[in-house]
């Protein structure tokens, strides 16, 4: 919703704001270095698998949890945004890190993402993506962050359709428009049991990213068997239409033997 | 580790050595004393005498570095007719406890060069009373422990351990020719200390005084690297097995802590050498709640060796903690202590800075209560129709307060307590004939910790926002809310807590303040300089102990300190635990460890050098990879170059506390870190275990 607020460049232009569910320092695991996560609200994929339900709705809501009670969904105007990852920008600077930007699906609040980028203090920016968007707010964002974490699932269509509520069409598109926006990425793939973990998706993921300049690697991320723990507190219901006890296979030959990078997490 | 070591210490966690306890107790001779009218200084030692006359050694099997305990109680004498009258009159004893002993002078002499001091002393001091029964105790206590090392040699001769019997004639009376001996010196000299009266009895700067030692031996080809790993492991495997007869709040709290790394005293140069990595290595293998860990780090650290620390970090056992040289230093040097002192620093028993050898400082006797200060400062404020900063005065009064209580009452202590044995492993106490704790050292200052600092600023900043600047909550209904415990206004409580300003995001609306009370808190310590017996310092700290549960759970009557009885204006109920150390109010949100790392380096710590760490807890799926653990280490790095003083970084996971509460039995060897000290988690009581629960729900 955009509020006019802030002069720049001698006239009034209008301000982005959008809703952020969670900010966590010291994401680990969300890319390099010491890294700010900021996750923004609101994700039509789906997933069943989704480990932050709280990221699905695009409103508030209240987590209750033993630890204390919690809003999830706070609104930010990008300076605000902006500002606050600013105050730590030389400490992630200094330690080779940044900020990413996950969800949801960031790329719901594209424009909004797309000022708060435009606004950081010579900060590494990661997008962390389903893929899922119009061709015009991937492209708006994706070429103006340093990496970005492009999480493919199922490649077959209608397998895909029985777990996420939306289909790969768009997806394959942005993911094909890399090479030419020139932004590096690794492909993530959540190793769902019996899901997209099956030897032919593998197969079929390898041979779909293969020939994608620009790609560093592969990350296979074995299922986490906690995903259904926040459903509770968000008042939600966790319904694993799969095996959640099965074994993951995280079967890398399918991209060793196309030469690409593979790492599991 | 080997089998050997795996198999020693399944021995020790299964205390077999406890068998060879034995059933008596050693009397002081108190009749005699009293007809013979013996000297304090001579009751102290004769009681020791008699301890180490009554110990029966021990050397179990296949053991290269040996003492084990078979008496478990300590004799106290009874005090001299004249102290016992001037105690009447209500003066008060001060013990010694919570001190580094010169370890390096004690063991690289030899107990026979010790001896041969004081005999030098006394004979030069002949005509002075205190010096002669000062010296006299010393020279027994010497003969004591050096005829109960000759009667463990002969032990080992009659089991045939002819390697033991050799090492064994020789130290702890002479220098040690070889690490090995130096380790087992220091090993008899240490579990001599615990037997007198004393608690939390710190290891000090071991990579230092043992490197020579190391260094020579390996200089020689008389040892490799993995010889003195086995022998270190082997030590501090028989750290934990007496343990349970050292005094503290909680099994584990004993002090016996290490200080790795930080400079050298006389040219402020690195100190770090292949002792420190080494040691850090054997602490995460031998995987024990003894000897815990600390590590001084300043901005010329190498990343490598946080690599290493983080990876001790991973192990769970609430150990290294750090401290920065950086901050630290000035901070003691601003406090009066010579900057070679300063530089010397270590821990006492869980965070407080203290000067080994030369000081026999008490880091730890009350504690300021900021949310008690905060929360009267409040109540009586909107009463009053103070403005806000009127109950930030009566804030800062109830500090200067509480702080004039505390004084007042050591004013009293008067009545010093003689000891012989650490006189012996103190600094020119045998040289100039004075017991340590009676003029033979230098230094004899007080601390005081400070706990409940978030939760006071946090208190205090929720008025400050709800009631002065935006004007959305009423003086009375707040006042209403505090003394019915929130009782029919829970969302008030919730706006206080979920949507006030909060220490540990970063946030200058309340940092200000939390700075404000320890700057407060300072100013009152400095307001006590020449009234304070024979220290000159009241030393301010950032710590809480046990505090942080005392301080809300315990009956006024069974505290000096004030006692928040109800709840208070951060949205805290009645009874729920305050942080610990330098942490987020528990149960606030906050965004992360950067954010805590910024809120809490804010603090002037030039002002502040008493202790007490930055508490933070890591979920254990942090520590997945080589390349979490360097961000570990660059986190490490970062409390550094904020210019935080301590940090504590626990890792846990939630459910293993939570399955660990429910079957004790099946988690006997969980470590956890309690405030300054690792522990069994099963062995503690349920209000310590809560609050650890509660402190990793919020791990981030």
């Amino acid at each position: 919703m955009p509020v006019p607020t802030f002069l720049e460049y001698g006239r009034i232009l209008p301000m982005q704001t959008g809703i952020v569910f969670d900010i966590k320092e010291f994401a680990v695991h969300d890319g390099p270095g010491i890294r700010t996560t900021v996750f923004l609200k609101g994700c039509p994929l789906r997933c069943t698998w989704c480990q932050n339900p709280e990221g699905i709705s695009s409103e508030p809501q209240t987590m209750t949890s033993p630890a204390g009670e919690r809003i999830a969904g706070q609104r930010y105007t990008s300076r605000k945004l902006a500002d606050l990852l600013n105050s730590q920008a030389d400490i992630l600077r200094r330690n080779e890190g940044g900020v990413t930007f996950s969800g949801g699906e960031p790329l719901m609040q594209a424009a909004f993402l797309a000022e708060v980028i435009d606004r950081l203090d010579n900060l590494h920016t990661l997008l962390d993506t389903s893929g899922y968007a119009t061709e015009q707010d991937f492209k708006l964002v994706a070429a103006k962050v340093d990496l970005i974490y492009f999480d493919l699932k199922i490649i077959d269509n209608n397998a895909l359709l029985h777990y996420v509520a939306v289909d790969n069409t768009m997806i394959i598109h942005n993911l094909r428009l890399l090479p030419s926006l020139g932004t590096p990425f690794v492909v993530r793939v959540p190793l769902i049991p019996g899901v997209t973990d099956t030897d032919e998706n593998l197969a079929a993921i390898a041979e779909t990213v293969k020939p994608l300049a620009g790609l560093k690697r592969v990350d296979l991320l074995p299922y986490n068997k906690a995903a259904g723990g926040k459903y509770a507190a968000a008042g939600m219901t966790f319904a694993a239409n799969y095996d959640e006890s099965r074994e993951v296979n995280a079967n890398v030959t399918p991209f060793e033997q196309r030469g690409i990078p593979v790492h599991v997490a | 580790m080997n089998e050997r070591l795996e198999a020693m210490k399944k021995r020790v966690r299964e205390r077999e050595h406890a068998k060879l306890r034995q059933d008596i107790e050693v009397q002081p001779d108190n009749d005699r004393y009293e007809r013979e009218g013996v000297s304090w200084h001579g009751r102290m030692s004769d009681s020791f005498r008699a301890l180490c006359e009554a110990e029966k050694p021990i050397i179990l099997d296949g053991e290269r570095i040996v003492f084990t305990r078979t008496i478990k109680g300590i004799p106290t004498p009874a005090e001299p007719p004249e102290v016992r009258a001037a105690r009447e009159k209500g003066n008060g004893s001060v013990g010694v406890a919570n001190i580094s002993a010169n370890w390096d002078l004690a063991v690289s002499q030899g107990l026979l060069k010790r001896r041969e001091i004081a005999a030098a002393s006394l004979e030069r001091m002949a005509d002075d009373e205190e010096a002669v029964q000062s010296m006299t105790a010393c020279i027994e206590v010497i003969d004591a422990a050096l005829d109960l090392a000759a009667r463990y040699a002969d032990e080992a001769r009659a089991q045939g351990r002819d390697d033991l019997a050799e090492i064994l004639d020789h130290v702890p009376a002479h220098p040690p020719r070889t690490f090995h001996e130096a380790l087992q010196s220091f090993k008899f000299l240490h579990s001599l200390t615990w037997m007198q009266p004393t608690a939390h009895v710190t290891l000090g700067r071991f990579d230092q005084y043992m490197l020579p030692y190391y260094q020579a031996d390996l200089d020689a080809g008389r040892i490799t690297e993995d010889e003195a790993y086995e022998l270190l492991c082997e030590l501090f495997i028989s750290f934990n097995k007496d343990n349970d007869l050292y005094p503290g709040v909680q099994q584990g709290d004993n002090g016996q802590s290490i200080m790795l790394g930080g400079v050298k005293p006389e040219d402020g140069s690195c100190a770090v050498n292949a002792l420190t990595y080494l040691i850090m290595r054997v602490s995460h293998d031998v995987n024990m709640i003894d000897p815990k860990i600390n590590l001084r780090v300043d901005t010329n650290t190498e990343l490598d060796l946080l690599i290493e620390a983080a990876k001790l970090t991973r192990r769970g056992l609430g150990f290294p903690q750090y401290a920065n040289d950086d901050v630290e230093i000035q901070s003691l040097v601003n406090a009066g202590y010579d900057l070679e002192d300063a530089r010397d620093y270590v821990v006492a028993a869980c965070w407080e800075f203290i000067i080994p050898s030369v000081a026999l400082d008490v880091p730890n006797i009350n504690a300021v209560n900021f949310l008690a200060a905060a929360d009267t400062a409040i109540r009586e404020g909107l009463a009053a129709q103070d403005d806000f900063d009127g109950i930030m005065d009566r804030t800062r009064q109830n500090i200067f307060d509480q702080v004039d209580v505390y004084v007042a009452s050591w004013r009293r202590w008067s009545l010093y307590h003689p000891y012989p044995w650490y006189t012996v492993l103190m600094s020119n106490c045998l040289e100039t004939g004075r017991d340590a704790n009676r003029g033979g050292v230098k230094y004899y200052n007080c601390g005081i910790h400070g706990s409940g600092s978030a939760n006071g600023a946090d208190a205090l900043a929720a008025v400050k926002t709800f009631v002065f600047d935006n004007s959305v909550i009423e003086r009375g209904d707040l006042m209403t809310a505090l003394v019915t415990n929130f009782e029919n206004d829970e969302p008030l409580r919730k706006k206080l807590l979920n949507e006030g300003p909060k220490v540990g995001n970063n946030d200058d609306y309340v940092d200000d303040i939390l700075i404000k009370l320890f700057n407060d808190f300072a100013d009152a310590c400095e307001s006590h300089k020449t009234d304070i017996g024979r220290s000159t310092v009241v030393r301010p700290g950032t710590g809480s102990a046990m505090y942080y549960v005392s301080l809300v759970r315990c009956k006024q009557e069974e505290m000096m300190e004030p006692v928040v009885e109800g709840a208070s204006a951060d949205g805290r109920h009645k009874g729920d635990f305050i942080g610990s150390s330098l942490a987020p109010s528990p149960g606030v949100q906050i965004r992360g460890p950067v954010s805590v790392l910024q809120s809490f380096s804010k603090i002037d710590y030039s002002r502040i050098c008493n202790g007490g760490p930055i508490t933070m807890e890591l979920a254990d799926t942090v520590f997945r990879d080589e390349d979490a653990i360097r961000k570990v280490a660059m986190l490490i790095r970062t409390f550094v170059e904020l210019g935080c003083q301590q940090l504590q970084i626990n890792t846990l996971n939630v459910e293993t506390l939570q399955d660990a509460k429910a079957h004790p039995e099946l988690h006997k060897n969980l470590i956890v870190r309690v405030w300054g000290w690792s522990g069994y988690f099963c062995e503690l009581d349920e209000p310590y275990q809560d609050h650890i629960i509660g402190r990793h729900m919020l791990a981030m």
